[in-house]
This record gives C-alpha cells, structure tokens and sequence, in this order.
C-alpha cells in the first residue's frame, strides 16, 4: 500500500471512529441519562467489566489477524507487476511455473513491432524460465520448495519494483543467483556468498534483491539461458513484454490471443498476478468461519455480565423509572454500557492485533508449490472491521439484559433487595 | 436435602447464567477440537499401512523436476525391490472445474497393481484397465462425488502439461488413505506429449521393511553425479515433506487455540465469581451455621467444574458429533479428506475443560475462605 493511500485509509478509520462516539453520545443524549452514569457503572464493576473487554478483545484480535494474514497474501500478489506489462504464458495453464513458450514463440514475438524499446534500441521482452528447487530452511525443519526465475536483462528493466539492496546483480553466463532479501532470511543457503545445489550443480548467491511487498519477494533469479542448461529445459515458461502504449497493448494481446498457431496467452501483468491469490481464499473461509464462533462464545459471556450486571441494580433501575426515566432510557442506558465494554474490547483487541503488522511468514502457494513470503496487513479499514464486529456482540449481548431490565416492574424493582 | 442436591440447587438457581455458561463453554470447547483437528488433518496425514514398504524416489532439485525414463531399468537392478513404477503427477482440471481436488497420476498398470496393495478394487475390473490404454483406475471417493460409474469418461484440461486427457474409466478402487485420485496409464500421457522421455517421480516397494533403508540407499546411490540425481525416501517421509511445506500454518492453529482457551477460562472464571458474588452473605449464613472452609471450598468448587465440565462434554460431543457425521468432503469441495476427531483431541480438550473447572473456581473460593462471618452476612448485593 503507497503512503499516500495508508494516510488515508487512517482518516477514514478515524472518521468512523469519531461517527460511532457521536452515535453513542446522541443515544445517550436520547435516554436523558448523563454518559459519566454509564461509564462510572462500567468501571465501578471492573473485575467482571475487564474480562468481558478482555473476553471481546481476543475474539477481534483473531479475526483481525486472521484477516490480515489473507490481506497479506492478497497484497503481495496484488502489489505485483508494472501496468505496462504484459505477460504471456500457455494457453490453459494456470500460473507461470505450469506454462512452456517456445525459442520461436519467443522470437515471433519478438519482432512484434508493438513492443516498446529501451535507450539502446533493443524491443523490452524477456523470456523467463520459472522453476522449482527445494532448499533447507533455516531451522532445520526439513526442506521446502522456492520459486526460482530464469530471467533476461531486459527482465530487470521490465520490473522497476525490484532492486538489489545487498551485493550485486548476477552476471549473465554465470551460475550465480540473486534472492529475495525476505526469502533469503528463511533459507539455508541463501546469505550473501552462500551457495544453493541444484541438481549437480552450485549456485553461488551474490547478491539480495528487495521486491517491495511484491511476489517477487518469495523469488530467487538467475540467467535465464544458463538455467535452462542447468535444469536441461528446451522451453521457457513465460514471457513478459511491455508494449509502445495502451492502443498497442490491446492490440498485441488480441492478437497474441487469437492466433492458434501461438496457443498463448496474454495478459496484463498486474491482472495475472492479481489473480494469483487462491492461497488466500481458504485462510478468508476460516477467519469468517472462526469470527462466528468465537463472537457466539463472547456474546454468551457479555450476555452474562450484563444480565448479572442489570440483576445486581434491579433497585437502581426502579428507581431510574420512579423518577420519571421511561423503559426506552433504560434500554438505551444498558445498551450504551454494553457498546462501552465492547468499544474498549475492539480497540484493545484491534491494537493487540496491530501489533503483528508487518510479521513476515510463509507457506506453501496452492499454484505455483512454492513458499510464498507474505507480511501481516493490519490495514485501518481491517480494524474497522474489528470494531464495528466488536460493538456489535456488544449490542447483541446487552440487548437482551436492557429488555429485561426495562420490564422490571417499577415496585417490585423497588422491594427488591 | 444431600450435598449433591445442594450443589445442583445452587447451580441451577439461577438458570439463565447457567445455561449462558454451559453454552459459552460448550462453543469454545468444539471450536478448540474442531482447530485441533484442522492441524492434524493438515500435519499429520493418515499413514497407509503399506508404506513403509513403498518408496517414492524424486528429483533431487525438486519435485516439479522431471526424471529421465530412462532410470528404470538400473532401478530394477537394484535387488530387494518387488515392482517399480513410473508415478507423474499430471494436475489436470477435471471437466470444467477451475479448482480440482483430486490429483491424477500417470502410471504403469501392470507394477501398479503390486504397489498398492491397500486398494481393493470394488467396481470394474483391473485387468479391462491393463488392456485399456485409455482407461483410468478411480477413487471411490471421487467416483461418489461426482455421481460417475464404471464407463464414464473423464476429461482433464492440462495444467502443467500441453494436453487434455480423455480417460474411461475401467476400474474402482477402495481402501488406500486417499481414495480420491484417478490413475491413467503413463503410456497415454507420453502419446500426448511426444514422448520426451521423462517421468514425473519413480514409485517403488521393497520387499521388507529389513530392505526398505538399503534400498533407498541403493537408488540414491545409483543416480548420484549424474545429471539427474535422485532423492529417494520412504512414502511416509515423502508426506511429511508435503506437510512441512505448510510453513508456519501450524503455529498461526495454535496461537489461535490459545486465544481461544484464554476467552473460555475468561468465561469460566468470570461465571463463577459472578455466582459467588450474588451468594455471598449466603455462604456467610453458612459459614456462622458452622460448615468449614473446605466444606464451602468443596461447594463452590463442585459448582465451577460441573457448569466447566458439563460444557465441556456438550462441546465435544457436538464436535465429534459434527464432524464425523457431516460430508467433510463435499463441504470442501474435497480439500479436506478425514477430519477425525480423535481420542486423543478429545481428551486433550476434556483436560483443558476440567482444569478451567478447578481455575475458575479457586478465586472466588479463596474470596469466600477469607472473608469474615460479620463481614459477609453485612454484604448487600
């Protein structure tokens, strides 16, 4: 996410924030009951008023990182490619690692004259070779798959997001590798001068890339051409171009599109990898899935602590009525303090999730059977989620405890003790 | 009036916060077996009889790395082996779907037939398949879920190779630990694609467990400085590899377990504080009636871990319940296989239960231990 848009995704959070309290209070204002009554009440009663907070707060930190988690995974492939680009792969094949393009698919693009060129007249298309090779992690558990890219030089003008911040670029001809700088932390192998064995052959690692939150950051690149003769490949896996302008972006992937002789497929960058994100859906399901559960459990427990709560002040609510209150104020009163304990839990919660913002992990991507490098995405709007999540169990489990309350009749309220 | 009735009296009065309770408990109880669950349905994948036997040989760059086809014969060489196979994955599309949760694999029938052993074959005949170059062996499983019978085709858009496959199918089985897969003759798949002469990974079974190190050894050992070296392992070992490519899934399971035990003891705890709090003065009439420490100790404890335990049971019951008579297979689409909700899980959750029983109830406990006969009998709440 660029700053300028995180700034105001905040504004915004804050808004809502600030749109929520006014509700509050002009409820508050509706019941005719000064809000210090209700605050001072939540505080008064603090040990059963924490562990609801602290109740409503752990269901919102888990659906809120759990949501994060999917956010992660979605951004780093929705943050992916150049919008000028475009990139071709087989026709049927899902991702880039299940796709083949032949020498001469490669070079009847090539002379594709809708194809920009670079300062030095060469036309920007880069024939790249994806693989798979398995590495030793970092602690010991055993090996894991990593996505590793054959590309060209003109691969490297094609993606201005990624750049080298430790060491230096590999020099083409040579068995030399570059590797994410996120991906290198959870690999054996793969520190600056460290060496990869691929088949019989060792890859020496001479430098670190950083791919800015893209999926490049789950990538190691070499040669294109001397992966092909390591791995023993014919054929390439995709090719990534940049036409002159959008007229001729059109017209190039139409035109790779419909020629049967091709069997391609193009696309624009950006779209391919935005569609890459069906690692992201199941983890969607369950933190759907798991937010029901947990909130039936904590709308169980706030529904305790405000009936126990509304049992506990039977007198002081006869006496609300005697003094003329109505039965909406009473509603509106405990509703307000239900709404308090949860806006307390959802923000305690919110920040406890905020807290792993930006925690990098990986796991295995469902296409391409590589680990895919991924950070936490607390983002704002992901917490306002949370919040408004957590109001309403706070609503739901105060709104059966205000009922009863309100239908306390005025004398037996009164007698009780 | 018993004890016995005396704690359930107390417990019962007020019927709302113990049916709130037992709820709340009851749904983060099945919540815990149902993430528990999950994680061994992801880590720990059901382990076939046969597979210690079997042993599955890859390219030691990865999986996704070809073999040349040309390794068989020096495989079968190497003594102690009963059969090998070419074993390819071939990660078709099944008719029109855009996310297939069975796998096909490209394998030589005849050697087949002597690597899974496990399988019974309950629809069809294995031999029609052997003849057939074009016919497929199914899973039961599959075979159920998309309504298919013995004859059907099956057509598979290529994702990883340049073709679609067309298949009969000849033959059913059952009885291996995923009865989901389909294989096809590997034969059909080198026609399709012009014979390169590569296989996807070798597949083969030793002839006993004393043979099975040595064997793996050997083919290791068969392929090294060549151009294709080989990593061979045992079938199992070959999962767990499968399993550790999760990452760090496991642990996001069980942070998230924890979060849910943490609310659960919060719900426990807060109940019975609530439950003690309102009886107070009650439990100071007793305490000046002359029962002890203990005894009141005893009451409120019984009381804690009935409501915990009572929930505890309605939540893994309804779990196991859930879990083992839904179709947790159509309910994913086939992602996930089992979903067995084991003793072990089971126990491990009723621990939990009745350990919040005992914690939720010491607090409070200790509160009404302390307090002093005029102190609690002047209490107004």
């Amino acid at each position: 996410m660029k700053p300028g848009i995180e700034w105001i995704e905040w504004m915004k959070l804050a808004l809502g924030v600030l749109a929520g309290a006014g509700l509050v209070w002009g409820l508050a204002r509706a019941a005719g009951l000064p809000i210090q009554y209700n605050i001072r009440n939540v505080i008064v009663r603090w040990r059963s008023s924490v562990t609801t907070v602290l109740g409503i707060a752990a269901v919102v930190a888990v659906f809120v990182v759990l949501q994060a988690v999917a956010r992660g995974i979605e951004s780093s492939s929705g943050n992916t490619g150049d919008p000028r680009n475009v990139l071709v792969v087989r026709r049927g094949s899902q991702a880039e690692s299940g796709s083949l393009v032949s020498r001469e698919q490669f070079k009847t693009l090539g002379y594709m004259e809708e194809i920009a060129r670079n300062a030095e007249g060469q036309p920007l298309i880069s024939a790249e070779v994806v693989l798979i090779i398995s590495v030793p992690r970092v602690d010991g558990t055993g090996e894991a798959n990593t996505l590793l890219r054959g590309v060209t030089p003109r691969g490297l003008e094609l993606r201005p997001q990624v750049r080298v911040v430790e060491g230096r670029w590999f020099v083409a001809g040579k068995r030399e590798i570059v590797v994410a700088q996120r991906l290198a932390r959870r690999f054996r192998g793969f520190e600056l001068g460290g060496t990869v064995k691929a088949g019989p052959t060792l890859l020496t690692v001479v430098g670190h890339f950083d791919g800015q939150g893209s999926a490049f950051d789950s990538e190691a690149w070499m040669d294109a051409d001397e992966s092909r003769s390591i791995f023993d490949r014919d054929q390439y896996s995709s090719i990534l171009l940049r036409p002159r302008n959008p007229a001729s972006m059109q017209v190039l992937t139409n035109r790779i599109d419909t020629d049967k002789r091709l069997a391609l497929r193009a696309e624009g960058e950006v779209a391919y990898y935005e569609k890459q994100t069906l690692t992201a859906q199941p983890i969607k399901v369950v933190a759907g899935l798991l937010g029901v559960a947990m909130s039936i459990g904590a709308i169980f427990a706030a529904m305790n602590t405000m009936y126990a709560s509304v049992a506990s002040r039977t007198r002081e609510v006869g006496t609300l009525r005697v003094l003329g209150y109505s039965r909406k104020s009473v509603i509106a009163c405990f509703l307000i303090e239900g709404a308090c304990l949860s806006v307390a839990g959802g923000v305690v919660g919110c920040a406890l999730a905020r807290t792993t913002d930006g925690f990098s992990t990986g796991t295995i991507d469902f296409q391409s059977f590589a680990e895919t490098v991924f950070q936490f995405r607390v983002t704002p709007d992901l917490m306002g989620k949370g919040l408004i999540f957590a109001v309403a169990i706070g609503l739901v489990g105060s709104l059966l405890p205000a009922v009863r309350a309100a239908r306390i009749p005025v004398i037996a309220a009164l007698k009780s003790v | 009036m018993t004890l016995a009735t005396f704690i359930l009296k107390n417990a019962l009065r007020n019927v709302r916060r113990a049916a709130l309770t037992i709820s709340s408990v009851a749904v983060s109880t099945a919540l815990m077996v149902s993430l528990m669950t999950l994680e061994r349905e992801l880590m720990v994948p059901p382990e076939a009889a046969g597979a210690s036997l079997r042993i599955i040989a890859r390219n030691k760059v990865s999986l996704m790395q070809p073999l040349p086809a040309k390794q068989l014969s020096a495989i079968q060489r190497i003594p102690g082996i009963v059969s090998v196979t070419p074993f390819t994955y071939f990660g078709g599309l099944y008719a029109d779907e855009e996310f297939t949760s069975f796998a096909q694999f490209g394998v030589d029938p005849v050697p087949f037939q002597s690597i899974i052993v496990d399988a019974r074959i309950v629809g069809g005949s294995y031999d029609e398949w052997v003849k057939n170059r074009t016919g497929c062996l199914v899973g039961q499983d599959t075979m159920k879920r998309y309504k298919l019978k013995v004859g059907d085709r099956m057509r598979f858009r290529g994702t990883f190779y340049p073709c679609d496959l067309d298949v009969r199918i000849d033959a059913v089985y059952q009885g291996t630990v995923d009865d989901r897969n389909i294989f096809f003759q590997h034969k059909l798949l080198d026609e399709l694609t012009g014979d390169p002469g590569t296989v996807g990974t070798w597949y083969l079974r030793a002839e006993s467990a004393e043979v099975a190190d040595r064997v793996i050894q050997q083919v290791n050992d068969a392929f090294a400085n060549t151009s294709a070296e080989v990593r061979a392992e045992s079938e199992r070992a070959f999962q767990m590899g499968f399993v550790s490519m999760w990452g760090n899934v496991s642990q996001l399971i069980r942070t998230v377990n924890l979060v849910v035990v943490f609310t659960l003891a919060l719900v426990a705890v807060s109940t019975m504080s609530m439950a003690v709090r309102e009886r107070f003065r009650e439990l100071a009439v007793l305490k000046a009636l002359g029962f002890q420490r203990r005894d009141l100790f005893g009451f409120i404890l019984a009381e804690g871990f009935g409501l915990s335990v009572l929930g505890g049971a309605l939540g893994i019951g309804g779990a196991w319940a859930f879990w083992t008579f839904s179709d947790i297979q159509g309910m994913t689409k086939g992602i996930l296989l089992v979903f067995e909700v084991t003793p072990r899980i089971m126990g491990m959750a009723a621990t939990v239960a009745t350990v919040l029983g005992v914690f939720s109830s010491v607090g409070p406990a200790i509160a009404v231990g302390r307090m002093s006969v005029v102190q609690g009998l002047k209490t107004l709440d």
